[in-house]
């Protein structure tokens, strides 16, 4: 076991040459307030990741609606530029080594020899700081299939414009050139000539992602990433295209990464998953042992409500409860805590937990809240406008899950009732068994899925 | 006739009219939905199975739609039925939410945006329950003065003219509360952990699965025989999907009406329907309790499709994909529709349309391997291989 903690925990195990490598990419936007656009709060759409993307393998993304899988696809493809943290393209196993330790030190104490390698691996490798050859052979290298192929074609053009214009705006081909290797990509994703000289709205929805799939492989990327390339489309036709892309990735080594809600595809589909949740990842190792083993609450509760066509679902007593909580203020320690069925003491409560738990169960209490004067995060004072509900609501936060994590019981004063909890660390992904990571802080302690004690929900 | 069915369409056809030419988006669909059970309704994207449900509740428009032919029957006590397609349009919209309701397959466009919650499910209770909210008010509804109605009317309506409740505010607030409490009421029914702060926000303040069942809450409002579930859940995240059918499914048991659910997605038809019935291009082609079409798929259109749907054993880039694609259905040919798909067409497919047939108890297959040349008055050349009966097509 390789204890690792925060960034370093990027790499998931260097084995291989990466195509892209994340460090603690974070994602934040802005939210405005008011007359004067003050800025009231981030939402962190993605915060804190680190991955790596290995040559020649298909790594699946899954997650929610609003988990920030597509944001962080976006960044990837250099779309969206991410509010922190470095992306890194095609490092050596080595290379990937040499960032891991050159990360974790500071910048003043690099010896003359670690100062030349950095300023080599900034230059050469990093988006942003590389130089404008690199950059524009990067965009090159990696290209994107978009969810849905209704709006990500042009109307007005022709096919041929469309699957083109990557390979006239890098000057590669023009005039018969090009038509000629128009047709080539068209035959590549089962299409013709024929349908060279035709609109998009001419097509149905199957042919518009084969369309997308040609513009992307137009320019013989190393590396595509596949934006819910399937979720539009009816599962016959979504067969036909996962096929498709399969044989592709046979016959020109490409490397995927394969963005999805649809867990069936992406077990089909992929060699690693990586599960996300409000904008972090929760879990990641090779599909087969996620699948039969998750080392995540969340991962267990999205394998198990998926529906199958064989067998009848087994754990029914594993559920989330309330909903997804607010992305700009997320909880504490671990982000799934106030929703999972086998939270503890020390998964993160904090006093925001107990009053949302308050406004989602006992609404009439809640209601009765006059003011909540808080220390930090950890610790409040919540004043009532009667004694009556004070007491209720202390008596509620006893019977919680929350109350293990109360550094002393709740103070009853009069109308008033003050809460202090244990403070606790973010939660952090490390690797627990050979290539498995998991950021359940539960799990990390028990080398294994806590059990589920059906008495305490 | 003793029997027992709640619903029956009989032969349905419904057109479209296009510059184009006529689209036959159903063509002679024929089922029967027994009270309290759940009958799937499977196929793709433009299969017809979203209008086939709209025409049970008339809601197809007229023109470009076209009820070209059939019978939908809805039964009435004592062995009567009522005729929706040819019933007066007021006998129609008494069947609507009171007998047969509906839920949408996205909740936030078939909600309101610029009305709260509860505002949106009082209209319902106007519409059908006023006795009920008369009575909750403490007003006997036969006794009930005319403006005593029109407060409750205006007050449940979401226009809010409160003239008549200047006059009468006693009794304006007495059935206010009464339809807020049938509100919190449905909502709480449900599921909903708060109804009423619910009940004062708007449809863009909720999550999809709250909005959904807001919907269903709304749909139930009436205790209706059958209910309509149009892809209720396609637009919802799984682990929601699973809650929302979950409770339609409950909500099912202790009310034993009957639902109708729409879907396109096979994997969650075995855990939620009786029976199923499989449609493509405009015509059912397979129906049977929904273990066993899923077990042993009979028609290649609904083995083709369980095979589409990746799988644990299925090595990767090998799935069994439908070659080529839905056939137009302007002005088709009378044929098999999947012929052009079909491994197993032959030259008898491409001249005669298959009816269903029945193939075992319970169970009928729209196709021609199923059926002999004589009774068809094909050359017997023409046929396609011979289905054994019992054969186990998945493999």
């Amino acid at each position: 076991m390789s204890g690792t903690t925060g960034s370093l925990a990027a790499n998931y195990g260097v084995e291989t040459d990466a195509v892209v490598s994340l460090n603690d990419i974070k994602v934040h936007y802005p939210v405005k307030e008011g007359v004067l656009q003050r800025v009231a709060g981030q939402v962190r759409a993605v915060d804190g990741v680190d991955l790596t993307i290995p040559k020649g393998k298909t790594l699946g993304l899954v997650g929610e609606s609003g988990c920030g899988k597509t944001t962080l696809g976006r960044v990837i493809a250099g779309l969206v530029s991410p509010t922190s943290g470095d992306i890194w393209m095609d490092l050596t196993v080595e290379q990937q080594r040499d960032v891991q330790r050159l990360r974790n030190q500071n910048e003043k104490d690099f010896s003359e020899q670690d100062r030349q390698l950095w300023k080599q691996l900034t230059t050469g490798n990093r988006l942003g700081s590389m130089s404008r050859e690199k950059q524009r052979e990067y965009r090159r290298n990696c290209q994107v299939v978009f969810q849905d192929a209704f709006s990500s074609l042009n109307p007005r053009q022709l096919v041929r414009d469309i699957v083109g214009r990557p390979l006239r705006v890098h000057q590669e081909a023009s005039g018969e050139d090009l038509n000629r290797k128009v047709i080539e990509l068209l035959e590549r994703v089962g299409l013709g000539a024929e349908h060279m000289l035709r609109y998009p709205h001419q097509f149905s929805g199957g042919q518009r992602q084969r369309i997308s799939i040609a513009r992307a492989l137009a320019l013989n990327p190393a590396f595509v990433i596949l934006d819910e390339p399937t979720s539009a489309l009816d599962v016959s036709v979504q067969a036909q295209i996962l096929n498709l892309l399969v044989e592709l990735q046979a016959d020109m080594g490409l490397t995927y990464l394969f963005i999805t809600h649809d867990l069936g595809v992406v077990q089909h589909m992929s060699d690693n998953i990586a599960v996300m949740y409000l904008g972090q990842i929760v879990e990641y190792g090779p599909t087969d042992q996620v699948f039969d083993n998750p080392l995540h609450p969340y991962s267990k509760i999205l394998r198990d409500s998926n529906p199958s066509l064989e067998g009848k679902r087994s754990d029914r007593d594993w559920e989330l409860s309330g909903t997804v909580p607010n992305p700009i203020e997320p909880p504490h320690g671990c982000r799934l805590h106030p929703r999972c069925p086998v939270a503890a003491a020390g998964c993160g409560w904090s006093v925001d937990d107990v009053l949302n738990s308050a406004e989602e169960k006992t609404p009439i209490i809640f209601e009765t809240i006059t003011t909540v004067e808080r220390r930090d995060d950890f610790n409040a004072e919540v004043k009532f406008r009667d004694a009556e509900a004070a007491k209720s609501f202390a008596t509620q936060v006893k019977s919680s899950v929350a109350n293990l994590a109360l550094d002393r019981p709740p103070e009853l004063k009069g109308e008033s009732v003050k809460l202090s909890f244990n403070e606790v660390p973010d939660a952090s992904i490390q690797q627990i068994q050979d290539g498995r990571w998991t950021s359940c802080t539960r799990t990390q302690e028990l080398g294994a899925l806590p059990g589920f004690e059906k008495d305490k929900a | 006739m003793s029997e027992n069915w709640l619903l029956k369409v009989q032969d349905l056809s419904v057109h479209f009219h296009s510059p184009r030419g006529v689209v036959h988006a159903v063509d002679n669909v024929s089922f029967e939905i027994k009270p309290g059970e759940t009958l799937a309704l499977v196929g793709e994207t433009g299969c017809g199975k979203s209008v086939t449900a709209r025409s049970i509740l008339r809601l197809v428009p007229e023109p470009p739609g076209e009820y070209a032919s059939g019978k939908i029957l809805l039964s009435q006590d004592q062995d009567q039925s009522i005729e929706i397609l040819s019933a007066p349009i007021k006998a129609v919209r008494a069947i609507r939410g009171e007998r047969i309701s509906m839920i949408f397959q996205d909740p936030g466009k078939a909600l309101n945006p610029a009305l709260t919650i509860g505002r949106q499910l009082a209209e319902v209770f106007g519409e059908h329950r006023m006795d009920m909210i008369l009575e909750n008010a403490g007003i006997e509804p036969d006794k009930a003065s005319r403006a005593d109605k029109m407060i409750a009317q205006q007050r449940a309506s979401f226009l809010q003219i409160r003239l008549f409740s200047l006059l009468r505010s006693k009794k304006g607030k007495a059935l206010q509360k009464s339809i807020d409490d049938a509100v919190a009421r449905a909502l709480a029914d449900t599921g909903i952990p708060n109804p009423r702060k619910i009940m004062n926000s708007y449809p863009h303040e909720l999550s999809g699965g709250m909005k959904q069942r807001v919907m269903i809450a709304q749909a139930l409002a009436c205790d209706p025989d059958l209910l309509i579930a149009d892809e209720p859940t396609t637009a919802l995240d799984v682990t929601i999907q699973a809650r929302i059918l979950e409770l339609i499914q409950e909500m099912q048991k202790r009310r034993g009406m009957a639902v109708l659910y729409i879907t396109h997605d096979l994997s969650l038809v075995r855990e939620f329907a009786d029976r199923v019935a499989v449609m493509y291009a405009g015509r059912i082609v397979e129906t049977g309790p929904a273990v066993d079409v899923l077990a042993s798929p009979q028609h290649p259109y609904t083995q083709g499709l369980l095979g589409a749907i990746p799988h644990r054993r299925t090595p990767r880039g090998q799935l069994a994909a439908i070659p080529g694609s839905v056939p137009q259905l302007v002005s088709p040919p009378a044929q098999c529709h999947f012929a052009s798909r079909c491994k197993w067409a032959a030259e008898a497919c491409k001249s005669v349309v298959p009816l269903l047939n029945s193939t075992e108890t319970s169970r009928k297959v729209a196709c021609l391997r199923f059926d002999t040349a004589e009774k068809l008055s094909v050359d017997i050349g023409d046929m396609p291989a011979r289905a054994e009966m019992g054969e186990v097509a998945a493999e």
